[in-house]
């Protein structure tokens, strides 16, 4: 599948570069409930886009942010976890992160950490917030603090799909924290892709540019 | 003489496990007391349930109690002489059960069934959004990070 992801026009990433759009990718292991929790996010108004090929599903959500529309592609898995990595795609323009665990499942807390480097292999620098999901199956865990979050100097919340616990916060959180990365990032990437985008190319260069850059897209396949 | 067994527990004081349990022959409901000797809370909970599975006088009382249930029950008397209440010991029981498997190798059909079972206590706990007590944005603040205690997941060998 690979770098064909770009191509497919359902996966049209390009569009992530807008003002008003960002990307937001969830990651944790299978059965943490990532998917239950975008849909108590989004209750009735999701339309999940399934993408069985790519193992993919994307919620679209539309939010004003300080009067201006904001349109946000939440990433999630469908059993890319069996991996234990995602595609390079996955993590390509995403704005933020939202990586869960289990309260009842010591293995999911455990492989935050392997979730998290790999994260940080392709997005250095974008904003990635810990989430304990499922306290309402013991309530006790709450009162236990968890170690990950801290030593990474990461935002951490105890919520509940369930019950709903504290699950529009860390949604709403994460979309402001992908606004203000996508405004004041200093990704070295994204700056480079930014200055790419402001620099006045001729016509004639920047479709050179373009040819070249899908070579080198084809090769890394 | 034909045991069918009906339901199977435990006594604490002295620590027995009890078969309540229908004499075919005479369809009349017995209740016979087990008592489990030599056992302290460094049992292996295993061994004494299968101890008491083939014992010569209890032993086929127990032909339709299954060996994971006996365990089960071992596992509450040893609990229980740790200083474990009934209910503590297992959720403790449900946790090491569940904690320690890695759900991303399973297969799809494995998978999907695990899920299934923890539908269960989600849809339980579930709040709909036609309750009357219905919150859509509901914020609970916790303790501060540093008032909570240490998670024992934290405390074992791998480091972050």
């Amino acid at each position: 599948m690979a770098g064909d992801m770009k191509r497919i026009p359902e996966l049209e990433q390009e569009k992530y570069d807008a003002d008003e759009q960002v990307k937001i990718i969830c990651l944790g292991d299978s059965a943490v409930g990532k998917s239950k929790l975008m849909e108590r996010f989004l209750m009735d108004g999701y339309r999940p886009q399934q993408l069985s090929t790519y193992a993919l599903t994307l919620y679209k959500y539309t939010t004003t942010i300080n009067g201006r529309p904001v349109l946000v592609d939440f990433w999630d898995t469908a059993g890319q976890e069996c991996f234990q990595s995602m595609h390079p795609s996955y993590y390509f323009k995403a704005h933020a992160c939202i990586m869960v665990f289990d309260v009842q499942r010591k293995v999911t807390y455990k492989n935050l950490s392997n979730w998290y480097k790999e994260l940080r292999e392709y997005r250095p620098e974008i904003p990635c917030l810990v989430v304990a999901n499922k306290i309402d199956a013991d309530m006790r865990m709450t009162q236990k603090s968890f170690n990950f979050a801290k030593k990474q100097g990461l935002p951490f919340y105890f919520v509940s799909a369930a019950d709903g616990t504290n699950v529009v916060k860390v949604f709403k959180d994460a979309i402001n924290m992908a606004l203000s990365y996508k405004k004041n990032s200093s990704d070295f990437m994204d700056v480079v892709m930014r200055e790419l985008e402001n620099f006045d190319l001729e016509r004639k260069e920047e479709s050179a540019y373009e040819e070249e850059e899908e070579e080198e897209e084809g090769r890394a396949d | 003489m034909a045991i069918i067994a009906k339901r199977c527990g435990i006594k604490f004081d002295p620590p027995s496990v009890i078969l309540i349990y229908e004499d075919e022959h005479t369809s009349k409901l017995r209740k016979r007391v087990m008592p489990v000797r030599s056992f302290s809370q460094f049992s292996d909970c295993s061994r004494a349930a299968e101890r008491l599975k083939l014992h010569p006088r209890h032993g086929h009382y127990l032909d339709l109690v299954s060996v994971e249930q006996l365990v089960r029950l071992h596992m509450v008397l040893r609990d229980h002489l740790r200083g474990l209440s009934v209910e503590e010991s297992l959720r403790e029981q449900r946790r090491s059960h569940t904690h320690e498997e890695d759900l991303n190798k399973l297969s799809d059909e494995e998978l999907n069934r695990r899920k299934a079972q923890m539908d269960v206590l989600f849809e339980l706990n579930r709040r709909h959004k036609d309750d009357p007590d219905f919150v859509y944005d509901l914020e609970v603040e916790f303790p501060d990070n540093s008032v909570r205690e240490t998670c024992s997941w934290d405390q074992s060998d791998e480091e972050f």
